[in-house]
């Protein structure tokens, strides 16, 4: 389990909304932009952190969220999950770029943040005051340095074809990492072409995502989730301590998310956006993994566990 | 506790081999593996099949229901619900009948089924007769818990109009799919198809709140399982996440049902099975979203033993699809398969492969008797 540490940085927000839109910016209580070349000097004169947005310099992602492909063919019924983790996982050391449609910019700011890296997202003007709400939220979350955990190693040739199985080990919350070799202190390796692992077996990527279930047993999973199937987990940790980030791509509230991480920890702490006074229901130890319940949360909950 | 269900194969085979549907069983010889979890011990004696196995009694009245209106003789029910519950336990007086079940002290669930709400369901006046029976031997209306799984299905059905105030009216999921009103701590743990949550966890008012449960199963057909009576409501009908145990034309309600079932508390709490059969449905269960598929019976089976009510179901239903020249429940010639909206008009096509060896299984986990000519059934005409 390697270190790729969490930026400290959170989400800014791309603005292109003019000056004359500085009270509602600053009523959201948003002070990092990337505006218009033109338009830096005036956000900085009143007070804002801006910058000019040059996209050129950042990777651009798809908005986060779920589609139901009713009408397709497909292999299960689940919910079409569009996430990016598996992006970032890919090349981490990019800045991203969302242009969201209305209600999706908290969930963009929610992936960010979880997975640690920096981001400008451009938004819905509607979505203005949420959107600093949810930037308030990240704000007052600590942000220990702990590495990301993952047990998976995947060898990324950088085919779409082991795109597309990396985002579906994400999807069902396997958690792993990229590395250039097998690395022996992940409980399993995962590369595209060997005797274990073959090319047909990729042709199915949701197949070949059950296959490295299989292979890696649901015993040795790092977290699992139990209560919804729009909901993805991502963990750093160390020792002695771990934090869970659960990101809800559905667009509703999820009740009664229960929640199984390996290993056992005495205590755990919640923070849910958009709920105040939470607290995890039903914690208790069992066969060699911590359970809990996260009451209700909206698109984004942290939780942080201790020994 | 934690314990493996996992039928060795050769064990099962032998079974299989010793049963009239040995052919349909030995389709299963790959069962799935199971793992039940729970904190609960089963009583000393478990409700089901409780202290009449294997008996059964069935009370037709002509006049409880009109077939035109659907409109419910609600003196009938009583009668109904008099003479059937005397006809089980050998009672003179049916307070005497009911006070074998329950006290005051109880907490008393009922187990409706409103999957094919408004169409069928749970009829409100025969779970009103079940409260007034309840309060005859003591049990306050505000411990008696009307419990399902889905909130929009109860609340079309409107039972608080027909029960005293005080009653409670309970559903596991307010929205569809939220884990919140499962026990966290009671499940089954098993993975059918590959798919990510593989537990099935009990309403939490079974396992925190019910001393007693009455299940309350109507006489209906059922896609996957053959047919839905007591065994699959008060399985299906009181665990989360269950309908992943279909895919495809595959169901594995054949064992998941009996399974379920099994879990303690829900084995030694569920102590009375009322099997309502004023209407039926004898195509495209569980639901009822086509009148012409409804019937009506116009009877109420009483018992304790889930499985040989559910063993005389099995007939009532697949006897009425022979009468209408429909496929049986036990074809399972994928010639009657199809996938898409075929099923919900023609009765002769099947949307899985139907299991209603279900019902034989869970005899063999000591449910009950599926024997027919080991179920001693007491008819009565009113």
């Amino acid at each position: 389990m390697h270190a790729f540490l969490l930026a400290a940085l959170l989400p800014a927000l791309q603005w292109d909304q003019g000056l004359s839109t500085e009270n509602s910016v600053k009523e959201a209580g948003i002070q990092r932009l990337y505006v218009p070349a033109d338009q830096v000097a005036g956000w900085k004169k009143v007070g804002f952190d801006a910058q000019t947005f040059n996209a050129a310099k950042f990777v651009k992602l798809p908005a986060p969220g779920v589609e139901y492909k009713m009408d397709e063919a497909a292999a299960t019924s689940l919910p079409w999950v569009d996430a990016n983790g598996w992006r970032m996982a890919r090349d981490g050391s990019h800045a991203y770029y969302y242009s969201v449609p209305w209600r999706k910019a908290t969930l963009a700011a929610a992936e960010a943040f979880a997975n640690g890296v920096d981001a400008a997202v451009h938004l819905d003007p509607r979505e203005l005051a949420a959107f600093g709400k949810m930037l308030a939220f990240l704000r007052g979350i600590e942000i220990p340095p702990l590495p990301v955990m993952a047990n998976i190693g995947f060898i990324d040739d950088g085919s779409d074809q082991t795109g597309e199985v990396m985002n579906l080990m994400a999807r069902r919350n396997l958690l792993f990492r990229v590395v250039s070799a097998p690395d022996p202190h992940c409980d399993l390796n995962v590369q595209i072409g060997t005797e274990e692992f073959s090319q047909d077996d990729a042709a199915d990527p949701f197949a070949f995502a059950t296959l490295v279930r299989k292979k890696l047993t649901d015993e040795k999973r790092l977290v699992r989730l139990y209560g919804s199937d729009v909901v993805l987990a991502r963990m750093n940790g160390d020792a002695t301590r771990v934090r869970v980030h659960l990101i809800n791509y559905g667009g509703g509230k999820v009740d009664g998310l229960r929640v199984r991480v390996r290993g056992e920890y005495a205590q755990g702490q919640l923070a849910a956006f958009g709920i105040q006074n939470t607290a995890l229901a039903d914690f208790g130890i069992a066969d060699g993994g911590t359970e809990f319940t996260i009451p209700s949360m909206n698109v984004y909950a942290v939780v942080d566990l201790k020994k | 506790m934690t314990y493996d269900r996992h039928m060795e194969r050769r064990r099962f085979l032998q079974a299989a081999a010793s049963a009239p549907a040995a052919l349909a069983a030995a389709v299963h010889e790959d069962l799935p593996h199971y793992r039940v979890v729970s904190r609960f011990l089963a009583s000393a004696h478990p409700g089901m099949p409780g202290p009449y196995p294997g008996k059964v009694a069935r009370v037709h009245a002509a006049k409880s229901i009109d077939e035109q209106s659907e409109k419910v003789d609600a003196a009938a029910v009583v009668g109904m619900m008099s003479q059937g519950m005397r006809a089980l336990t050998g009672d003179a007086d049916a307070r005497d009948s009911w006070a074998r079940f329950f006290s005051p002290s109880d907490v008393v669930g009922i187990k409706v089924n409103c999957s094919g709400a408004p169409g069928i369901m749970s009829t409100p006046e025969v779970v009103a007769e079940i409260v007034r029976n309840l309060g005859a031997v003591g049990v306050k209306p505000q411990q008696v818990w009307i419990y399902e799984r889905f909130r929009n299905q109860v609340d079309s059905v409107h039972y608080d109009r027909f029960v005293p105030a005080g009653v409670n009216i309970w559903t596991a999921e307010q929205s569809r799919g939220s884990i919140a009103g499962y026990d966290p701590n009671t499940y089954v743990d098993v993975d059918f198809f590959g798919e990510d949550d593989t537990r099935s966890n009990l309403s939490r008012v079974v396992s925190e709140r019910l001393t007693k449960i009455i299940n309350v199963p109507n006489m209906k057909d059922h896609g996957a399982a053959g047919v839905t009576g007591c065994l699959k409501n008060i399985a299906y009908g009181s665990f989360s996440n269950v309908a992943r145990s279909h895919s495809g034309f595959k169901t594995n309600t054949y064992s998941f049902i009996g399974t379920l079932a099994s879990v303690e508390p829900l084995r030694s709490r569920t102590v009375l099975h009322i099997m309502d059969g004023l209407r039926g449905v004898w195509h495209g269960g569980p639901f009822s979203q086509k009148r012409k598929f409804r019937f009506y019976p116009k009877e109420m089976m009483f018992g304790t033993d889930p499985v040989a009510v559910d063993r005389l179901l099995l007939d009532v239903i697949d006897g009425k699809r022979a009468a209408e020249h429909a496929s049986s429940v036990w074809d399972r010639s994928m010639s009657h398969v199809k996938a898409g909206p075929f099923y919900d008009d023609n009765p002769s096509i099947n949307r899985y492969i139907r299991e209603p060896g279900h019902i034989e299984y869970a005899a063999k986990l000591g449910l009950g008797v599926y024997d027919i000519g080991q179920i001693q059934v007491r008819k009565i005409e009113l």
